[in-house]
């Protein structure tokens, strides 16, 4: 087990310096420069790019980006905000995404769950129909579609709830943006859930389980829904990601200084650094906690757990 | 759906209200009682039963459509930026109501008779908030901050191209060090200024934040977080900034107490909030959490007949320039033809695309400099006249079509297929699918395909002659026609589509630095003519001066608009119940 | 169990043959009795349609899907109206249908609620130019047909999402038999690839792509074949290793066959179930990123259009004309409801596994 952790996390660190250098060269081939301003005339605009190093070759850039790296400095945002550096920046929006991306997450999950739990409990009925109805609706109508409805509803009509993020309110104004970015995870954990415990029932040891003369809650929760959880966290694991990174489009709706508006503005602005730092935290906290799912995964399943000793 | 998606946001919001109810003690009740209002708000009416005193306790509640990108005077370039450094620092001079230069820091000022030394009289009164005097000396080290080559400031041509301060342009280039530019301080009170050649809009330059003065040890003591921080910022202006973070979407500032013309502030403070969608802007607007808000052209139905609703020039002139020396042979070709190009400028109706799309107040414009910022030795605006050239441009469909026949036969084609960039905002895209639209059903045989690209990326493209057509604006610098009218000589770099004529250049060389640059009448007379050679010639096509349609709360009086440089001004604004 | 024994024992003993009764057994799913079938032997394939169209979802689901496609195709030519032209005089015009105007709905007539009171207009009464015209679904703010817009939207989606999820399934599939056949070295080599592939933040280089190449219709299909195709390679990766092990597999390798022969023509047909339903659950994926793509301002060019381009047109008038976004959200809704069930009955009808319940 451990040489399986040790080496899955080799080839994550490999894979982060791979993406690294693939945005670096994709950042390259953008077009457009971060400084070109209508107004800036072609001497000023070699001053900006030597004063921040980018007349060097890619490689060079590439280096040397990655050793101030390492000492935790991202470099500093050339348009976005000027010349503040990124770890500030970041520093400031990251737990606030976080926090509304796990506020979404938790939400999404356990409403997901109940709802797939109900419509598994309940096959073909009424109720199926419904949570069907309610995850498709999750998952086909837009998260910002769902942010503005709640905020004319619940904002403004009946004022239940700020229309607009606010350090001084940090609840209640996340409630609304939290609701709609869960809309999506809530509509596929639910399907998700639904298909799976459906499959679990099925099966030969709840067969078993129930002829043992378990019955209700105890079978529903100790075996199938135990079972049935397994699957669901690998589907969980890259949704959390998603909606901790921020709902891009949310973030703009709420007026939420997260990160999520932070790397649209970046990337329409040409903020090379502020992308290039965004993704890179972004596919980290990706690969970190697929990484975790996965050594999870084996602790939690005993058959996944076996064959990975033999690996 | 509408219901059942109402009813499924209640669900969740009951669910949400009950899965949170262990973790904080009261959920329910806080969350009704933010339907009271804002804190803010609760304040407010505290206040109101001193009715008198009610003007000095009022925060201004400002929506902004973008966040700060700089605080740093030399470092920023935005609209938004410009306000805000604004709102705490004071130039040399600030704008009167009406745009004009009126003291600010300098008490008073003298020209040499050649127009090519300022000498301005600070007064002792200025002081930083930190307590230390504002100085000659920090203007010194602003303005060599901003052609510093390692500050690589992008208004650095404020001070070279514009302002004409001696030495600017070499030390941008590297050819001279800072400590030559044309700026002295004589002693701690007098500042002096040498020009190369007379610029006769000098003075109006100097509320530009890219000339405000920065102090010298307070920024080495910030070393490289200047402007990042309300602890990072000096204030010598109405307020003090008291809350903010860089980018970030809400901050505030508060009023100075020891700013020298402190009476005439009346707010306590300028609340700023930065909301990226516009419905969500009016939603808060109309439920009191904002003063003043910009409103959508979608939007402009539910607000028209509102006595709160506004709109301002925002001076901008969008335009549509054709590329004469587009990559593609018979692209350049058919637009070097001016049949082909007045077909075009024809096709357009201008008054369709802002009554129609924009509809926030925007004007239809038929000339090349826009109207509503530049005044004239005579008190009136360059602009004004909008039929002057509109033979040239007006919309007429029958008169486009034989242009359009005439042009194509011209250059021995029975139909063109033509490519527009497009800035990826809002307004051009609008703009933009109207003007294909017109096009194509006006001029037979005419194809127009969009490319929508960030405006860094459009801006980019057009710089590098990379365009067919390219929609695009220019916002004024000063307060002169000069800052249109300089784009279009042989060579300039704004000069998009390659337009040159030898007429024109001799133009604007009189009225820059030649004989014309003292008299002002002359030279005023002569700038229509080079309009003229611009309009006559379609080198561009104008299309309207771009307005915002804004919402200001009937409790506001005194906010000052203006087109240039500092489009809001708080100072003196008030606030009342 | 034990307590059967103990009942059956006393009755072997007695002689008399024990009539087992109701009491004894109870059946699980009470109620409904499953009782095997005689099936006459039917190719593997009838067995997966009849299952398949035995599911009513999933029947429901594909009929929608050939409605709307229908729709797609003839919608947009079933007025006089199309797709780009614009008509200024008459923009924002809410829905009104002929006949069910008769029933005071879709008459035209839509609350404008303004900051100076709320009041109801009927953009087709006050003149009466426009007593004749009729869009069905309205129109937006540059006076085009909805209805028109809709269907050509609703054909651009679809010819996206479903060449891209082709394109993703040639690709991913292709990929995931060759690393998963090989196995070793080529396998860990490709593996690592996809992980940085996967690593990348989906939308950061589906923006990036855009931003690079020529915006159109290619360019965002090709975008999102980029990043879509990682799922579809694991899946074919996964069924590969289990069936390379078979009989039939190793049969084939003794005779000689080359390793494409036995990917492609040997193993291939007999993954072909999961590999079309991952393809289904693609369909609505790409659907839904592009409707973002559009949001951001990334998506077609105008003045064509696709759903998620009129989602996001329809978005900023919300509030003032909320008819403008109902109908491409329904149609979307639908399409990806439509593709997810015909995926599930898909997945069900092939998986043997499932195929009592």
């Amino acid at each position: 087990m451990k040489k399986y952790v040790l080496k899955r996390v080799l080839t994550a660190i490999v894979t982060l310096l791979v993406i690294l250098l693939v945005l670096f060269i994709l950042m390259q081939l953008m077009p457009g420069s971060p400084f070109n301003d209508e107004k800036l005339n072609d001497d000023q605009r070699a001053a900006l790019y030597a004063k921040y190093g980018l007349d060097q070759p890619v490689f060079i850039q590439f280096l040397r980006y990655v050793a101030n790296m390492l000492r935790g400095d991202f470099g500093v945002s050339y348009n976005i905000s000027k010349n503040t550096p990124i770890s500030q920046l970041i520093q400031t929006r990251l737990p606030i995404s976080i926090m509304i991306g796990g506020m979404a997450v938790l939400l999404g999950a356990v409403v997901g769950l109940l709802l797939g739990l109900l419509a598994a409990l309940k096959h073909d009925t009424w109720v199926d129909t419904i949570c069907t109805i309610l995850s498709v609706i999750g998952v086909s109508v837009p998260s910002y579609v769902f942010a503005l409805g709640l905020s004319y509803y619940f904002g403004f009509k009946l004022k239940w709830f700020p229309m607009l993020f606010s350090q001084r309110q940090m609840f209640q104004s996340s409630v609304l943006p939290s609701i709609s970015l869960s809309m999506f995870t809530m509509a596929s954990i639910a399907r998700f859930t639904r298909s799976e415990m459906l499959e679990v029932m099925d099966s030969e040891y709840m067969l078993l389980a129930e002829s043992k003369g378990l019955s209700g809650s105890a079978l529903v929760f100790r075996h199938a829904l135990r079972n049935a959880l397994i699957p669901i966290i690998t589907v969980l694991a890259p949704l959390i990601v998603d909606l901790m990174t921020g709902s891009l489009v949310v973030e703009k709706i709420f007026s939420i200084p997260g990160v999520g508006s932070l790397l649209v503005n970046a990337i329409q602005s040409n903020d090379y650094n502020v992308v290039i730092a965004l993704a890179f935290i972004y596919s980290a906290m990706y690969i970190v906690i697929m990484l975790v799912v996965d050594i999870l995964y084996g602790i939690i399943d005993p058959r996944i757990r076996l064959a990975k000793k033999g690996d | 759906m509408k219901k059942s998606k109402a009813f499924m946001a209640l669900l969740l919001a009951g669910a949400m209200a009950a899965l949170t109810a262990c973790g904080s003690s009261s959920s329910s009740t806080t969350s009704t009682s933010t339907a009271s209002g804002s804190s803010t708000e609760t304040g407010s009416d505290a206040g109101t039963t001193t009715a008198d005193a009610a003007v000095s306790g009022e925060d201004m509640n400002i929506m902004l459509e973008t966040p700060v990108e700089s605080l740093d005077p030399q470092q920023a370039t935005d609209g938004t930026s410009f306000e805000v450094i604004a709102d705490y620092t004071d130039g040399l001079m600030q704008m009167d109501a009406d745009g004009s230069p009126i003291p600010a820091i300098a008490e008073s000022y003298e020209v040499s008779d050649d127009g090519l030394t300022y000498t301005f009289h600070l007064r002792e009164d200025a002081t930083w908030s930190n307590g230390t005097p504002v100085t000659a000396s920090d203007f010194v080290f602003g303005w060599q901050r901003a052609v510093d080559p390692d500050v690589a400031s992008e208004y650095a041509y404020m001070l070279s191209d514009i302002g004409q301060v001696k030495n600017a342009a070499e030390i941008i280039a590297g050819e001279k060090d800072k400590s030559e530019l044309g700026v002295t301080a004589v002693d701690d009170h007098t500042l002096q200024v040498e020009l190369n050649v007379p610029v006769s809009y000098f003075l109006s330059l100097m509320y530009f934040p890219t000339f405000y003065p920065v102090n010298e040890d307070f920024y080495n003591s910030c070393a490289d977080t200047f402007g990042t921080s309300p602890e990072t910022t000096l204030s010598d202006g109405a307020f003090i900034l008291d809350d903010y973070q860089p980018a970030a979407t809400s901050f505030h500032l508060t009023k100075n107490p020891d700013y020298y013309d402190a009476d005439t502030v009346q707010l306590a403070g300028l609340n700023y909030q930065v909301i990226q969608d516009s419905q969500q802007a009016l939603m808060s607007y109309q439920s009191g959490d904002l003063d003043t808000t910009l409103v959508n052209g979608e939007q402009v139905d539910q607000v028209k007949d509102d006595p709160e609703f506004m709109t301002i020039g925002a001076g901008y002139l969008w335009y549509i320039s054709p590329n004469m020396n587009a990559s593609d042979p018979d692209v350049a070709a058919a637009l070097s033809n001016k049949n082909i190009r007045m077909a075009m400028t024809m096709a357009i109706d201008r008054d369709a695309i802002t009554n129609d799309v924009l509809r926030d107040g925007s004007l239809p414009t038929y000339t090349a400099v826009p109207p509503q910022f530049a005044t004239g030795p005579d008190g009136s605006d360059f602009s004004e006249d909008q039929e002057k050239f509109s033979d040239y441009c007006k919309y007429d469909a029958t008169a486009a079509a034989d242009y359009w026949k005439k042009g194509l036969e011209e250059i021995g084609k029975d139909s063109l297929t033509l490519d527009m960039v497009v800035d990826a905002d809002d307004a051009p895209q609008k703009v933009a699918a109207v003007l294909q639209e017109q096009l194509q059903t006006t001029l037979p045989g005419l194809t127009i395909n969009l490319t929508v690209e960030p405006k860094k990326q459009r801006v980019q493209d057009m710089q590098d002659g990379n365009f067919e057509l390219g929609l695009t604006r220019w916002g004024p610098d000063y307060a002169d026609p000069m800052t249109y009218l300089g784009m279009w000589v042989t060579g300039n770099s704004n000069n998009y589509g390659g337009w040159s004529n030898s007429d024109y250049d001799a133009i604007i060389d009189e009225c820059t630095t030649g004989d014309l640059a003292t008299d002002a009448q002359g030279r005023w007379d002569k700038l229509y003519d080079a309009e003229e050679l611009v309009m006559e010639d379609a080198v561009i096509f104008p299309l309207y001066t771009q307005a915002n349609a804004e919402m200001l709360s009937s409790k506001v009086t005194g906010v000052e608009y203006h087109p240039v440089a500092l489009n809001r001004v708080y100072k003196h604004a008030v606030k009342t119940e | 169990m034990a307590a059967k024994k103990a009942v059956l024992q006393p009755a072997a003993a007695a002689e008399t043959p024990y009539v087992p009764t109701d009491d004894d057994f109870k059946l699980k799913n009470s109620g409904t009795i499953d009782i095997d079938e005689n099936y006459a032997s039917q190719s593997y394939w009838k067995d997966v349609i009849a299952h398949f169209f035995h599911k009513k979802s999933a029947v429901v689901g594909m009929i929608l899907i050939i409605l709307i496609t229908v729709f797609a195709i003839v919608g947009p030519g079933m007025n006089s109206f199309s797709y780009s032209q614009q008509n200024l005089a008459t923009k924002n015009f809410a829905p009104r249908i002929p006949g069910l105007e008769k029933l005071g709905i879709f008459d035209g007539h839509e609350t404008m609620s303004t900051s100076t009171g709320s009041y109801v207009v009927n953009n087709y009464q006050d003149n009466e130019e426009y007593s004749n015209l009729y869009y069905w679904f309205g129109s937006d703010n540059f006076g085009r047909d909805i209805w028109t817009r809709t269907w050509s939207g609703t054909r651009v989606s679809l010819i996206i999402a479903v060449a891209a999820a082709l394109i993703d399934m040639i690709i991913g599939m292709s990929y995931g038999l060759i690393s998963g056949y090989f196995g070793g070295k080529v396998d860990m080599i490709m593996q690592r690839i996809l992980e940085v592939c996967n690593g990348i933040p989906r939308l950061v280089i589906v923006t990036l792509l855009l931003l690079v190449l020529e915006p159109g219709m290619l360019t965002i299909i090709f975008a999102l074949m980029l990043t879509e195709w990682v799922s579809m390679s694991r899946i074919a990766r996964a069924e590969m290793l289990k069936l390379k092990e078979q009989e039939y597999v190793l049969a084939s390798r003794t005779l000689g066959a080359g390793s494409f022969f036995i990917i492609f023509r040997q193993i291939l047909p007999n993954i072909i179930g999961p590999i079309i339903t991952q393809l289904m659950f693609s369909i609505p994926t790409a659907i839904f990123t592009e409707a973002f793509l559009s949001f951001v301002g990334l998506g077609i060019p105008v003045p064509q259009c696709s759903l998620g381009s009129l989602i996001s047109d329809g978005f900023n008038s919300l509030t003032t004309h909320p008819y403008q976004i109902v109908p491409p959200i329904i149609i979307m809704a639908l399409l990806m409801m439509s593709f997810n069930l015909v995926a599930d009955g898909l997945r069900e009808a092939l998986d043997p596994k499932m195929k009592q319940a």
